[in-house]
């Protein structure tokens, strides 16, 4: 009840200072199972991508939140739970999976242990001419340790809900977003079959900026893109650039 | 019928004058509807060309209702609540502008300054008659504060850029649009508690004039004065468009405490100050490289952006306002 009331004042609030538009140009809203990728440069993303969602889709998304902000007052973990419903996830990767190039190790290193799992069970000889097997998406999902920090998205997806994430991990500082971190390649290899659809937020990081407290009205939107796909034997850094560029591209639309 | 008119009370009139307003714009919306269900081939140019006019017709239309409809509620719930519906209309206003004015981190502070306090106090001082203050209000005491707050925030670069813009969005949005429910607590001897008809007045003559400009610039041959800043403005439709307003006001006498001659140079004054204010705000737009404030052609409101409705009427308001209180010593 609190949180209901919560939510409507937080969306009279956002579209009385932003407007909180969502335009879409690539896709119509659909109540079908997404992940939202989009640039990150305020805190406030996650808000307004809330408010643009339309009442149907909101209540099927769950945007994701930086663990260590967003949980450091009572207030902002509430919020977060209860009207955000939000997938806490941890920026401070666990020291096994620091950044963006060690966190695909895994992944590399789990396919051919795989690849050899799989070929001894299967018989006696295995032909060395075929080519060693991708894992399938389930033998992904299986192979995720519960520390690793794309876990809570994991069992969101598995549980059929849509996700909003934030691919450059930190908050940009410049026009353009900074290089994607390879969550999205490994949610995309594990989930085939759900949409993604990338999204540009414009504005808001003049709504309030880095250390300011009270918001400035400023007109904001949310453009939603043409869904990408993982193509088939796609490498991990050409499809990270090209949801990038899929992203910054609808700055211009 | 005239005598009938002034026999009724102020209220009265009043609520004759929104009737008929409702009444021509219900006429003029089902015409539009029986219009439009004619059947247009739809691969012919023209026919796409006329449904993109049709909806902006509509887009006209929508704004005229809700306009009708904010004007009948801020006047049935007095005049107070129709100076807060005027700080919101500015305050929308506004946004739209410093949307599509780039700012700098550091003009934060003077950005929630001028929304938060800026534009709350000046109508304030508005609803308060406080006319002596609230003249001044902004281009002095404002003019001072926010460079303050600004230069504190140790960001010189483009600087008085900036400023400039912050300010002349204040001076636009929220000082003349102050200026148009100050006119309903104008005190003209013998015109108590009819400052609607004056608000109606100016609206009216100033939407006549902007509407005869815009239907004749399209007829006449093209000859814009500065097609740079402006492909429709010239001085044929123009000078069109500001007599229409001066007749309109001139017809609309009765409703005002002027006499007709007074009636007809206040609209004159009016329109001439709000056609030419549009078109100052025109090469703002440009100069920003849209053609609409509101968000890439859609705004929040709906129509082509809220601004674009209100502009004339900024630069009309304070025009209209000061010319009156000083012609007749108020």
């Amino acid at each position: 009840m609190l949180a209901k009331l919560m939510s409507l004042l937080l969306l009279g609030i956002v579209r009385f200072l932003t407007g909180s538009q969502a335009r879409w140009y690539g896709c119509p809203p659909k109540a079908e199972q997404r992940i939202y990728f989009a640039n990150h440069q305020s805190h406030a993303d996650m808000v307004l991508i809330w408010a643009a969602l339309p009442e149907e889709l909101r209540s099927i998304t769950r945007p994701i939140a930086a663990k260590d902000y967003w949980t450091k007052t009572p207030f902002r973990q509430w919020i977060t739970t209860a009207v955000f419903n939000a997938v806490y996830v941890d920026r401070q990767a666990t020291p096994a999976r620091p950044a963006a190039p060690a966190a695909a190790d895994p992944t590399v290193a789990q396919a051919p242990a795989a690849d050899t799992d799989t070929a001894a069970a299967g018989g006696p000889d295995p032909s060395p001419e075929v080519p060693p097997r991708a894992p399938t998406p389930e033998e992904l999902r299986a192979a995720l340790p519960e520390s690793d920090p794309l876990a809570p998205l994991v069992r969101a997806l598995e549980s059929g809900d849509s996700i909003v994430i934030f691919p450059e991990g930190t908050r940009g500082h410049g026009d353009e977003p900074q290089a994607f971190k390879s969550g999205l390649f490994k949610l995309a290899q594990m989930f085939p079959q759900v949409v993604l659809v990338p999204a540009w937020i414009n504005n808001v990081q003049r709504v309030m900026p880095k250390g300011e407290v009270v918001p400035v009205p400023i007109l904001c939107s949310v453009t939603f893109g043409t869904p990408i796909q993982l193509e088939a034997g796609e490498e991990r850094r050409p499809f990270l650039d090209r949801a990038r560029r899929a992203v910054i591209a609808l700055r211009e639309v | 019928m005239n005598q009938f008119l002034r026999n009724l009370t102020a209220t009265q009139q009043i609520g004759a004058l929104f009737l008929v307003v409702f009444g021509i714009l219900s006429i003029v919306t089902v015409w539009a509807f029986v219009r439009n269900l004619r059947e247009h081939a739809s691969d012919d140019p023209e026919a796409e060309a006329q449904a993109l006019e049709a909806k902006r017709f509509w887009g006209l239309l929508k704004t005229s209702w809700v306009m009708a409809t904010v004007f009948w509620v801020g006047w049935v719930l007095g005049e107070t609540v129709a100076t807060v519906l005027f700080a919101i209309v500015g305050f929308f206003a506004l946004r739209e502008f410093i949307t599509l004015s780039p700012t700098r981190r550091g003009d934060h502070r003077s950005l929630v300054l001028a929304f938060f306090v800026v534009l709350p106090l000046q109508f304030w001082l508005v609803g308060s008659k406080h006319f002596d203050l609230f003249t001044v209000f902004i281009p002095v005491y404002v003019f001072l504060a926010l460079p303050v707050v600004s230069a504190l925030a140790n960001d010189p670069q483009r600087f008085l850029e900036r400023n400039a813009k912050l300010q002349w969005g204040i001076m636009v949005c929220v000082y003349g649009m102050s200026h148009v429910p100050a006119l309903l607590l104008l005190d003209f001897p013998g015109y108590r508690d009819k400052g609607a008809f004056l608000v109606f007045f100016l609206v009216f003559v100033v939407q006549t004039c902007m509407l005869v400009q815009h239907l004749l610039g399209r007829r006449f041959p093209h000859k814009p004065v500065a097609p740079q800043v402006s492909q429709s403005f010239q001085w044929t439709s123009w000078l069109a468009g500001v007599a229409a307003g001066g007749l309109a006001g001139g017809l609309l006498t009765f409703i005002t405490p002027f006499k007709p001659g007074q009636a007809l140079g206040m609209a004159l004054l009016a329109c001439v100050a709000g056609s030419l204010g549009h078109l100052v705000m025109k090469a703002l737009k440009r100069d920003r490289g849209i053609t609409s404030w509101g968000m890439q052609g859609m705004s929040v409101t709906g129509a082509g952006g809220l601004l674009d409705r209100v502009d004339a009427l900024c630069f009309a308001a304070p025009v209209f306002f000061h010319s009156a209180r000083w012609y007749f010593g108020l």
